[in-house]
């Protein structure tokens, strides 16, 4: 592998008639050119991190996202700023300051007995508005100091039950966390929940989301595809006639029509959306599966295939094992391109609230806060999940882009 | 009587006259024989398309019966079970998918009838008017936008994939290095700022990206671009005593920038991309080498060898690029308050589950594209020898 690598990399010129490119497989090859991008590798780099952050969020995140780890001290609060230095001097630990409410100054005894006058009066105080509520004392004196792998709360950190195994890692270590209470990188939200670590937290679930749509639609269109490619003839016309059928309706509105009816059907909002997953899944199978079928059309005619045939293998087993796995590189491909369009098709099922809903923490649930007036005005740090979110799907669209080029076996002596 | 029956049948002879004239062209043209052939399969298409759209609409809650009695429970009268089956037998409703949508289709391919709308309470066809043509303009208007941009920028991208960022050729003086290198650099840097804007089009989810526009209207104390008219404006007709009503064209052209922005904005990231791997699928052919060993160079090779094969299949995928914007506009409709077919779906599918609503627009989307599927293949077929060779034989 190395010495690909050298290929591409600085000893390029040199030995171009080296063995191993001539030896080297598909995957290493691309991975081999990939290396070479810079947009693309600067574009993994982030992926990767982001989606780590998102598979190991509880981890990372200072404070629990769910109802349960609500600041009640600190709601529609804005971002606490992590500090190394201020007037009262430097400190090699960074810290933030201590936050407290101010009483409202609101006079109950004159609104009871002024009538409209006092009532008015209070009103244009401006104490009732909702930018108000957001402010907050910062007492610069009582410094609290961030601490790192800290214990706080319980969190399942490997949970194997789910697949059959009864195995669970619960762990209270967190990567940092505070002296005393709570720290908020980026704000509240109106009830105390903490922003950052709910953004962490929804980002693993909306990629699992897109995860299951994609693994479903690769299974449909390898079906599709296979099938078709492989038989021919009438069965080929007749799966190709349905292919572009539902090739030519536009899938949202399929999507919604699908959620409408999987609300009825009394599901826990998250087993509900993995169903509209699936639906995604199924519904995606037009363009990959055509791709594969004239992929196959092909292939069919090859000595292998033809082999593998006369040794007796079934139908099913030259497409698995012998005709699928020549286009493996393209299908891997493919399915990473398709990432962020399966992402931005949960976000606008949730825009329309038939996606995930309010306690769950998706990145969609999220974006659909960032419509909100008062957030858009008074709470502006809510917009954190909507900058993860770009910063993602760029990334996805970036690492795709670079993976096209790589895939393309002609693109070397260019 | 011959007349009425016409009436009612038109578009059924509509159809079959197309149909005839190709089959009777194809018996002395091996060209509109490949049209006649394509004609069919683009009906029978449309055939499947109306069955997995009418069995989709099944699975929405709810039906015809339902929602006339649920109206007429709001007049004040008691409703029983038994009124709810009374009523779906006679509107048909008891009898099998498959019958009803052959009455469905029957209709549609006899008079063009898209059916009769419970939750609206009156004709599809009404309930529609024009405003299936005002989605259609929408997503041409942001369709064209997007080519416009995804285009030219697409083509400059595919030529800067594999440029190297410095030039390290030691044949080269050294001032001509630095000078290619800076020039190369520069290249490099718009190509990689161009590819950021437009898939930051695809990145910022539509309704975020409106919603941010209209924000900032309102920030700035200017009245919002939202819908197709501002109040002023709404009531008046195009043609007054003094003539065409320029201020009312201007006051449509500063509310309908929003919607073609965002839906071609969100478009440009895909045809970007489809436009480069295009482009540089072309480029690694050996005609392209050939014509530069025949000292074919610069823009010529370009604009003359991979560009110009490159934007038949750019050119045949119109019909789902549209699709793909139409896919987009619900959303974007929903939050800028439009009136449109688009936002007609979304009320049909998530409010007021009106299948035949529903169901008729899905269908005509389909109908469009079908249509431009058709369009572009015998065009090609026509114009391009190679088309024409791979499908006459």
């Amino acid at each position: 592998m190395t010495t690909i690598m050298n290929l591409f990399g600085r000893a390029k010129s040199k030995n171009n008639t080296d063995e191993s490119y001539y030896t080297a497989g598909q995957m290493a090859l691309i991975k081999a050119r990939f290396n070479r991008k810079l947009s693309g590798r600067i574009a993994s780099w982030i992926l990767i991190t982001t989606l780590m952050l998102g598979l190991f969020a509880s981890f990372f995140s200072p404070v629990d996202p769910t109802i349960k780890g609500a600041d009640s001290d600190y709601r529609r609060g804005a971002p606490q700023m992590v500090y190394f230095w201020d007037e009262n001097g430097f400190s090699l630990r960074p810290f933030t300051y201590t936050y407290t409410k101010e009483g409202a100054k609101i006079d109950l005894k004159a609104l009871a007995g002024g009538g409209l006058a006092a009532l008015d009066a209070l009103t244009s105080s401006g104490a009732l508005t909702s930018s108000n509520q957001n402010k907050y004392k910062v007492d610069q004196d009582k410094r609290r100091y961030l601490q790192f792998f800290v214990e706080s709360w319980e969190y399942s950190f490997l949970d194997l039950t789910p697949i059959g195994i009864d195995f669970e890692w619960r762990t209270k270590l967190h990567l940092f966390g505070v002296e005393q209470g709570q720290v908020h990188l980026m704000g509240t939200d109106e009830d105390g929940k903490d922003v950052f670590s709910r953004t962490l937290h929804a980002i693993w679930i909306t990629i699992s989301i897109a995860l299951v749509a994609l693994v479903v639609k690769l299974f449909s269109s390898l079906i599709v595809g296979g099938v078709s490619g492989y038989f021919g003839g009438r069965i080929d016309a007749v799966l190709m006639a349905i292919t572009e059928a539902v090739r030519v309706i536009p899938p949202i509105p399929v999507y919604l029509a699908c959620a409408v009816a999987l609300a009825q059907i009394d599901l826990t909002s998250v087993q509900r959306y993995f169903a509209i997953a699936v639906v995604i899944g199924l519904l995606d199978f037009a363009t990959l599966g055509r791709r594969l079928r004239t992929h196959i059309l092909t292939e069919r005619n090859q000595d292998y295939v033809l082999a593998a045939q006369l040794s007796g293998a079934s139908n099913w087993r030259v497409i698995w094992v012998h005709l699928i796995p020549s286009f493996t590189s393209y299908i891997i491909v493919d399915t990473l391109i398709n990432f962020p369009y399966v992402i931005l098709a949960e976000t606008s099922l949730s825009f329309l609230g038939l996606g995930l809903t309010e306690p769950v923490n998706s990145l969609g649930v999220l974006l659909q806060k960032a419509q909100d007036p008062d957030i858009q005005q008074n709470m502006v740090w809510q917009f954190f999940p909507v900058v993860i979110f770009v910063v993602m799907v760029m990334a996805f669209v970036f690492v795709g882009d670079a993976l096209r080029d790589a895939a393309d076996p002609h693109s070397e002596n260019k | 009587m011959i007349g009425s029956f016409l009436a009612s049948t038109w578009l059924f002879w509509l159809l079959l006259s197309v149909g005839g004239l190709l089959f009777w062209r194809s018996r002395s043209s091996q060209y509109f024989g490949f049209v006649l052939n394509r004609y069919l399969l683009a009906l029978l298409t449309l055939l499947l398309v109306s069955a997995i759209v009418f069995s989709l609409m099944e699975v929405l809650p709810g039906d015809c019966a339902e929602k006339y009695i649920a109206y007429k429970n709001t007049q004040g009268e008691t409703i029983t079970q038994a009124d709810i089956d009374a009523e779906r037998v006679r509107m048909g409703l008891d009898k099998p998918l498959v019958h009803r949508w052959a009455s469905w289709i029957t209709d549609l391919t006899l008079r063009g009838d898209l059916g009769f709308s419970c939750a609206k309470r009156q004709s599809v066809n009404v309930a529609l008017g024009n405003r299936f043509w005002m989605s259609f303009a929408f997503c041409i208007g942001g369709l064209v936008f997007a080519y416009l941009i995804a285009v030219p920028f697409g083509i400059f991208s595919a030529f800067m994939i594999n440029k190297p960022w410095t030039d390290r050729n030691p044949q080269h003086s050294s001032a001509k290095r630095l000078l290619n290198t800076v020039w190369l650099f520069v290249q490099k840097a718009i190509d990689l700022k161009l590819r950021i804007i437009s898939y930051l089009g695809l990145a910022l989810p539509n309704f975020l990206l409106a919603l941010s526009i209209i924000l900032i209207y309102v920030f700035a104390g200017e009245s919002t671009p939202t819908g197709l008219f501002s109040d002023q404006w709404r009531d008046q007709p195009w043609f007054n005593e003094s003539g065409f009503q320029y201020g009312k064209l201007d006051d449509f052209i500063a509310h309908i920038w929003l919607p073609i922005f965002v839906i071609g904005w969100s478009a440009t990231a895909l045809q970007l991309q489809t436009v480069r791997a295009l482009v540089v699928d072309e480029t690694n052919k050996l005609y392209v080498d050939a014509a530069k060993a025949r000292g074919v160079s610069g823009v010529a090779l370009w604009a003359g060898y991979p560009v110009r094969h490159s934007i038949n299949p750019l050119f045949n995928s119109v019909g789902f690029d549209f699709q793909r914007v139409y896919n987009d506009l619900p959303i974007v409709a929903v939050v800028i308050g439009l009136t449109d077919s688009a936002s007609l779906l979304i009320e049909a599918l998530a409010m007021t589950n009106d299948q035949e609503l529903a169901a008729a627009i899905l269908f005509l989307v389909a109908l469009v594209v079908i249509s431009m599927n058709f369009v572009t293949d015998i065009v090609l077929a026509a114009i391009d020898p190679r088309v024409r060779r791979s499908v006459l034989g």
